[in-house]
């Protein structure tokens, strides 16, 4: 009796949880559609619109979930793969059709239906470059580069036009004197006939001027180097360490007009450059000693060959101008042996540099950069200087032993240039008779009567014999 | 012509001697232009090359300063042509690559 009950119970039971099973009515067993079926329910719910969609997909997550967990809590085991399988399944289904088959479904529909959250998760906006229409903002380094360069541009304006102001006023001020001086004053060089008028813009910051028709001197040469105002680089650098206007002044002398001697009276840094740099003044004024210094002002150092000449140079005029304009004074140089500052970079060259009888003058102009247009007029005393220095020099005649000091000492830089480059002359005719061997050896070679071949090359054997020894 | 005036005038028209422009004395001028101009070039290569927006901009800066020291003997037609270059190397990084320079710091 107990175990026909109990197989009958035992048969019951499956059938009351087959029952349970299924929320949608479908059982199990027959069953390999019951999970299908859902399916087809949501695939037909898709067919709708995607927001109308969200409600009800809601609903059937949440039912699924809650007929989901009590399947796994009740069932064996063998039921619970199943399950799994089955919502494997779904969700793989689910994917499969997010991807492929719908379009335009949000990222949010998506999400929910996978079950993640409740709450639409939080947009992500994708990273898309910025692009230059739509965000100015954010290009301020780019603001910063071309506002750099619109005031190095604007700063570039107003140098250059200040510098062409100074300029202009300089020539205004000194035409008229140059007038009365020079038969031509400007000239460009440039077309047949001497041209008037003319200051030459070098650059933007250098403007030259042309004088010539005088007696005693070939031209005279005038560069004004300004600062480089049009450049903002170095107006900034020169905040730092301020600088001066220029005016060099360079008088070329005829060959007869000058005597031989070498002279400078400069301010005493410029002059210990000028010492080291000038081939002339380093080799002929190299002594410090003995020089007659006058009445100059302290300020400035004199380099001197010839102390008879200097002396000559310093009569009243000269020291009297000295001493009004000494801030004024960058160098002053005489020579008759100018040939430019040492070539450090190169050789001794193999021929002398050549030298030219020149006074050399430059003036510093205004106040350490501050130059201003009344500034270029005070400058008319300082060409007048330059007028009458050209006269002194010509009238200044060396007596018997300075011109025989003056005599030696050219004597002897000849001398001391011919010892340098003698290595280099040795090497030079070593080479041209390297030369003319091998131009001998190809002769002898194209001679083709061999008498005239064995002539050949005993005269040229001898040949040897005679120019080794 | 009264050349015996020479006690007052010093003028001496039959002495003319026409303007030479000095040769151009090479290393001991300012050679800052040519520093400038060979940098400026370098400089916009580079930004192409490297696509460095900061390359072209520096580039931009020394062409000018460049055209700025230039002489007036010089050839405009270079400083021309190297203004360009720097000015089309600013405009090819920026069409390659849209985004703003990041500062360093």
């Amino acid at each position: 009796m107990k175990a026909t009950i109990l197989l009958g119970l035992l048969l019951v039971l499956p059938s009351v949880w087959a029952g349970q099973a299924n929320p949608h009515g479908a059982d199990l067993d027959d069953n390999d559609f019951a999970e299908f079926e859902e399916i087809d329910e949501e695939e037909a719910a898709f067919e709708q619109p995607p927001q109308q969609q969200q409600q009800q997909q809601q609903q059937q997550q949440q039912q699924k979930q809650f007929g989901e967990q009590p399947k796994k809590v009740v069932m064996a085991p063998v039921d619970d793969d199943e399950e799994e399988d089955g919502v494997v399944e779904d969700e793989d289904e689910f994917e499969h059709l997010d991807d492929e088959e719908f379009e335009g479904i949000d990222q949010d529909t998506v999400n929910l239906r996978k079950g993640k959250d409740q709450t639409p998760p939080p947009l992500e906006i994708t990273k898309i470059p910025l692009h230059l229409r739509t965000n100015w903002d954010s290009f301020y380094l780019e603001m910063l580069m071309l506002a750099g360069l619109a005031v190095y541009f604007l700063n570039f304006i107003a140098g250059k036009t200040k510098n062409s102001k100074l300029a202009t006023a300089w020539f205004d001020a000194h035409k008229e004197l140059l007038h009365k001086e020079f038969s031509i004053v400007g000239d460009d060089g440039q077309s047949k006939e001497p041209t008037e008028n003319h200051l030459l813009k070098e650059s933007e910051h250098t403007y030259s001027l042309w004088c010539s028709g005088r007696v005693c001197c070939e031209g005279m040469l005038v560069e004004l180097k300004l600062l480089k105002r049009q450049d903002l680089i170095n107006t900034i650098s020169r905040m730092l360490s301020p600088k001066s206007d220029q005016i060099l002044i360079k008088v070329t002398m005829e060959e007869t007009e000058m005597d031989s001697f070498v002279f400078a009276v400069a301010q005493k840094k410029v002059a210990s450059k000028l010492l080291k740099e000038q081939t002339d003044l380093n080799f002929f004024c190299a002594e410090k000693k003995g020089i007659d210094k006058g009445n100059i002002p302290p300020s400035l150092q004199v380099l001197s060959e010839i102390g008879e000449a200097t002396s000559a140079v310093f009569d009243k005029t000269f020291c009297a101008v000295l001493n009004r304009y000494e801030s004024n004074i960058e160098f002053i140089h005489f020579s008759d042996q100018y040939s430019g500052p040492k070539q450090q970079d190169q050789d001794t060259p193999t021929t002398l540099p050549e030298t030219k009888k020149v006074l050399l003058f430059c003036f510093n102009v205004g106040d350490k950069g501050r130059t201003t247009v009344e500034d270029m007029d005070g400058m008319k005393e300082l060409l007048q200087l330059v007028i009458h220095c050209i006269d002194k020099v010509k009238r200044i005649k060396l007596t018997k032993e300075a011109k025989m000091k003056a005599e030696k000492n050219r004597q002897r830089m000849h001398e001391s240039y011919l010892k340098q480059t003698h290595s280099q002359r040795q090497e030079a005719a070593q080479l041209r008779r390297e030369e003319k061997r091998r131009t001998e050896k190809e002769r002898i070679m194209n001679e083709e009567d061999p008498d005239k071949q064995r002539k050949l090359e005993v005269g040229v054997a001898l040949f040897y014999l005679i120019f080794i020894f | 012509m009264s050349s015996h005036n020479s006690a007052n005038d010093p003028r001496r028209p039959n002495k003319i001697h026409r303007y030479t422009p000095p040769s151009s004395t090479g290393p001991l001028e300012d050679p800052t232009p040519e520093y400038m101009n060979l940098l400026g070039m370098i400089f916009s290569m580079f930004g192409l090359m490297m696509k460095v927006k900061w390359c072209a901009w520096a580039a931009v800066y020394c062409s000018f300063i460049s055209f700025a020291n230039s002489r007036a003997s010089e050839d405009a037609k270079q400083l021309l042509s190297s203004f360009m270059l720097s000015i089309s190397a600013v405009v090819m990084t920026y069409l390659q690559n849209p985004q703003p320079m990041t500062p360093p710091w």
